[in-house]
Formats: structure tokens, C-alpha cells, sequence
């Protein structure tokens, strides 16, 4: 035993990279939606990339120590507190048992991964610890957290001298490949799609985004007969407004697709909030690919982390109390 | 042949427009020569009504030898290859509690026996998989018993209902809300992750309904309860 859920926030769920393999039997990937944040995480606990960690959404969970350990957190700033003192997210902190690990609402950003050496302990359902809540499976029983659950971490572990680099992440671009019925909405649709700013509806989700905006009207109509979704495909159905699928989508869908958010861009795209807004930019799948792989050669390359001076250990305030007793 | 990429790690390699069963033996067999050639950094193959995608790891694989190899595959070859696929039974108790819409096909001149006649013992051909786990995109649905769905959706379809919706007959793997009326249900878990194929069919199977009565139903839910029930099916071609 770890952690013990005292409060489980929005929507906190086990994630790891994704479930692949099996969409051909309609499994959605799942998997954490912001990967970079996931990633980055376990680098600083040395865990493997794909090791599962947590996904907090809006508004995090908290957490009793039940055993000392070593956490991570990076993503959207949760204020995380540590026995109510603050703490800054994206370096490791060693916490002891008893302390209480809190997180609050994000004010900017709306996903937080949080990473324990050797990643949550759950059992793998087709090769991958990811919950798909949907469908019940994977994860910690198959849903998302609730008070009172127990988490595990895999090792003892201890932390990473790194912290992750301040990045600016935070514009409103996000870069797109022509999907596949493209050619159904005509240029001035494509003229609008391209220059209008679409807003987060608050129907957003692991599944998918709607997004509020211009309407895009596609000729002939907007159905087609069933095919393989993708990550990032933006699809649009009669009403004309624009649905991101992500993570937790159906493996088939049945609307057109004017096009894909590039890979590159999910980290940026998953980050914002109901309400924010964002602007697509066309781009060739060929730079897509290349911005990819720059991208994911940077996290793996140690890219977004920087040595860290501070050693961060948490005391609980009555040790500390103890400690300045005992120098006396 | 027509050969898109709409993402960085997928090829979308598309054999036709609309639903053939021509079309999904190509794509059968499409599948299959990729499995075979073993290219490198190919992760997953997706199929769907008239185009299939190869999902391939970026750092391994080189998209432009990739298009070059499957677009030198031969089309019309396709056909005529011989490729293996199950027949796969899948017991059903029609009507009673079960398939509590059977009955409503009176109003289009169909007994609940005439829905059974028409529906089971005869193949239906696994087009694709999706919406949910399991799910399969069934063709070859009797004309007379197609039907416009509920007006009011289910809030909750348990898992294993086999019913129809428009021209689609299907089953639902889990419990699921949905317009779909229902003709009867299987005992046998269509997902379980604990056993060998988590997903007992793929695109190109096929898979037959038999007509069990309720007390077959619980014979069969108990003997997979002790894990002593075998799946039915028959592997044919190839």
C-alpha cells in the first residue's frame, strides 16, 4: 500500500501510454491523453515511459501517504500542497508516511499526471494498465478513482536529480493534417475552418472534444459508412460543429473528417479547458511526421529537463518539530 | 487501389466504396499478405467496410518503401487467394425476458417463430468490429426483418443482447444504452479477458445463431462459470 484516495477529485484515472493491438476488435487506445506530461513524469522517478501513472482532470485528488514514497507531478499547475505546504509541480518530492498530498483546480491547463517509482501497480488488461471506463476495463477495477481506494506503487524507487524546464506551451495553434473527406467541405469552408477561432464546449471529455464555432457544412452530406477513427481526427456531423476524437473514442465512426490533429499538438490540444479557445493551421502529414519525431526525440532525450539544485524532501511538521527539539 | 495517409503513424489503403462482401475478402486477404511479409514496425491492422489501416511505429518504419511494397501488391490476386476464416456458433434464447422485442414484429406480419426462422442458422459475415469492444458489423440481415430503431433508446441493454437495428443485426459485448430492438440474448461472455482470444471473431469471420431455450441458457452460463464450455466453430478455406 501506498497511497489512500481521501478525495478523488473530477476524474482520476490510471494511464499508461495506451492500449494498442487490439482496435481492429474495437478497443480505443485509451491511454494518458496529455503523453508528453505521462512521460515526463516517470523520467523523473526513472520509471520506464509507458510505467502507469495518474490522470487528474480540472480538479485533482488527495491522497494519504500510507507508506513513504517518491511522486512526481507534471501537467496543468494543481497547486499541489504537501501537509498544506506548497509545492511546485514538474520536480520529485519525497513524502512520508501519514503526510496528506493535495491537489486543487487548475486555473490554466486541465490535465495532471502523477507518477510513483516503478508507476501504479494494477493489473494489465491486452497488454496495457490503461482504464477505459467506458467498456470497465483496466486500470483500478476498471473506473475511475473513489474514496477510499488503495493504490501501489511498483518499487521503492527514489527521485531523479532532474526537474522539468518552464515551457510555453500555451498558444492557441493547433496544427492539422487533411483528413479524410477533406475534399467535401469546399474552399470556403476549408477558409473558415482554417481562420476562425473554436471554442472547448463543456461536452469535453477522454472521448472526445466538441468544439463551438463558424459551421462547417460539408457536400454531399456529412455521413459516411463506418471507418476507423484515429487520434486527433476531427470529425463533423450535420449541425456543423467540429468533435475531436481523442483517447477513449469509439474505434469506428461514421462523419466526415476534415482532418487530424497532429500528434505534436495532442499535449497542447488536451491541456485546454472548456472554454478556451483554438485556432487550426494546415500542415502536410510529411511535417506532421517530422514534428513528431522531433517531438518525441526531445522528451526522450531528456529535452524538457534541467539539473535541480533543490533536493526536495518533505518532512512532516511534527518531525520537524522533533528535529529542532532534538538539536536544542 | 488507392493508397491516403491522414496520420503520422497510418496508412489508410482504401478497395472499394461501399459494402461488398467482394470487397471485404479483398481486404481479408489484404491483411493477410501484410501479416505475412512481417515489414517492419507494423504494429496493428484495422479493418473496416471498404478500407483497411496499417498502423506502423514511425521510428521503425519507412513510410515511402511501405506505400511502394502494398501498392505493388496485386489487386485482382486478392480474390482469389484463399484465405482461412471461423464460422463461429453462438447460441441464442430468443424471446421471453431475453428478447423482450421479438413480439413487435407482428406488426409487420412476422410471428415471433417467422423472426427466429429468418434470423438464426444462417451466416452472417463479420464486416468489421467497432462502437464498442466486440462489436461486430454484421451483413447478410434478412430484408423482411429490417426495422427502424426504438424511438426511445434503452437506458441500459445488458451485455450479450442480439438484436436489430435498421438493416443491421448485432450483439453488444457490454452493457450499453442503445435504440436496437432485442430478439434474444447468449449465455457466452462475447468479452473476457481472461480467455486466450479476449474477442472470439474478427472482420472476414462469420458467425451463426442457434436457437437455445432458457434452460439450455443456464446449462451453458453455468458450465462457462466452470470453465467447461467450448466455443462452437468450424475453420474454413486456406
Amino acid at each position: 500500500m501506498t497511497l489512500k484516495v481521501t478525495r478523488p477529485g473530477l476524474h482520476t484515472t490510471v494511464q499508461d501510454l495506451g492500449r494498442f493491438g487490439h482496435q481492429s476488435e474495437g478497443f480505443s487506445p485509451a491511454g494518458a491523453m496529455d503523453y508528453r506530461a505521462l512521460m515526463l513524469a516517470n523520467q523523473l522517478l526513472g520509471n520506464d515511459e509507458n510505467a502507469p501513472g495518474l490522470e487528474m482532470t480540472l480538479r485533482g485528488a488527495t491522497f494519504e501517504v500510507v507508506k513513504d514514497t517518491v511522486v512526481a507531478a507534471v501537467g496543468a499547475d494543481m497547486k499541489m500542497k504537501i501537509d498544506d505546504a506548497d509545492h511546485p509541480s514538474g520536480i520529485p518530492v519525497h513524502v512520508a508516511k501519514g503526510s496528506r498530498i493535495q491537489f486543487g483546480a487548475a486555473d490554466v491547463g486541465a490535465r495532471t499526471y502523477l507518477a510513483v517509482p516503478g508507476g501504479f501497480k494494477v493489473e494489465t488488461v491486452l497488454g496495457s494498465a490503461s482504464t477505459h471506463v467506458r467498456s470497465g476495463i483496466g486500470g483500478h477495477s476498471g473506473r475511475a478513482l473513489q474514496e477510499g481506494d488503495m493504490l501501489h506503487a511498483g518499487t521503492t524507487g527514489a527521485a531523479t536529480r532532474y526537474r522539468i524546464k518552464d515551457f510555453d506551451d500555451g498558444d492557441e495553434i493547433v496544427r492539422v493534417i487533411p483528413g479524410q473527406q477533406f475534399d467535401r467541405f469546399g474552399d470556403e469552408m476549408k477558409q473558415q475552418f482554417f481562420n476562425s477561432s473554436y471554442a472547448l464546449t463543456k461536452d469535453c471529455d477522454r472521448m472526445g472534444f466538441r468544439l463551438d464555432g463558424p459551421e462547417l457544412v460539408a457536400a454531399p452530406d456529412h455521413d459516411v459508412l463506418s471507418e476507423p477513427t484515429q487520434l486527433g481526427s476531427i470529425q463533423v456531423p450535420k449541425g456543423g460543429r467540429p468533435i475531436v476524437l481523442l483517447n477513449d473514442r469509439q474505434t469506428a465512426g461514421g462523419y466526415a473528417r476534415i482532418g487530424t490533429v497532429a500528434h505534436a499538438d495532442i499535449p497542447k490540444f488536451v491541456q485546454k479547458q472548456p472554454g478556451d479557445a483554438v485556432k487550426f493551421a494546415e500542415i502536410t502529414v510529411e511535417e506532421a511526421s517530422a514534428l513528431y519525431r522531433d517531438e518525441m526525440a526531445r522528451i526522450r532525450s531528456g529535452g524538457y529537463l534541467e539539473i535541480s539544485n533543490a533536493f526536495r524532501v518533505h518532512v512532516r511538521p511534527v518531525a520537524r518539530k522533533v528535529a529542532r527539539i532534538m538539536k536544542r | 487501389m488507392e493508397i491516403r495517409q491522414f496520420a503520422e503513424n497510418a496508412l489508410t489503403i482504401y478497395l472499394g466504396d461501399e459494402i461488398d462482401e467482394k470487397v471485404n475478402r479483398q481486404l481479408v486477404a489484404l491483411r493477410h499478405r501484410i501479416d505475412e511479409m512481417d515489414i517492419q514496425g507494423i504494429g496493428e491492422i484495422v479493418l473496416s467496410y471498404t478500407s483497411l489501416i496499417i498502423y506502423f511505429d514511425i521510428f521503425k518504419t519507412d513510410v515511402d518503401a511501405l506505400k511502394k511494397t502494398v501498392g505493388d501488391i496485386d489487386e485482382s490476386a486478392l480474390l482469389e487467394a484463399e484465405v482461412s476464416y471461423r464460422v463461429i456458433e453462438i447460441p441464442v434464447c430468443y424471446g421471453g425476458e431475453y428478447g423482450p422485442d421479438i413480439d413487435s414484429f407482428e406488426a409487420d406480419g412476422l410471428s415471433a417463430e417467422e423472426v427466429i426462422e429468418l434470423h438464426a442458422n444462417k451466416e452472417y459475415l463479420v464486416y468489421m468490429l467497432g462502437f464498442m469492444p466486440g462489436f461486430p458489423y454484421l451483413g447478410g440481415l434478412d430484408e423482411r426483418l429490417h426495422k427502424a430503431r426504438l424511438e426511445t433508446p434503452r437506458v441500459r441493454i445488458p451485455p450479450g443482447s442480439v438484436g436489430i437495428g435498421g438493416k443491421q443485426t448485432g450483439m453488444y459485448p457490454f452493457e450499453s444504452p442503445g435504440g436496437w430492438h432485442l430478439l434474444g440474448r447468449t449465455p457466452v461472455p462475447l468479452f473476457d479477458e481472461n480467455r486466450e482470444e479476449s474477442i472470439l471473431y474478427q472482420a472476414g469471420d462469420r458467425i451463426i445463431y442457434r436457437p437455445i431455450d432458457a434452460s439450455e441458457f443456464k446449462e451453458i452460463a453455468s458450465r462457462i462459470e466452470a470453465g467447461s464450455y467450448d466455443i462452437q466453430f468450424e475453420v474454413r478455406g486456406g
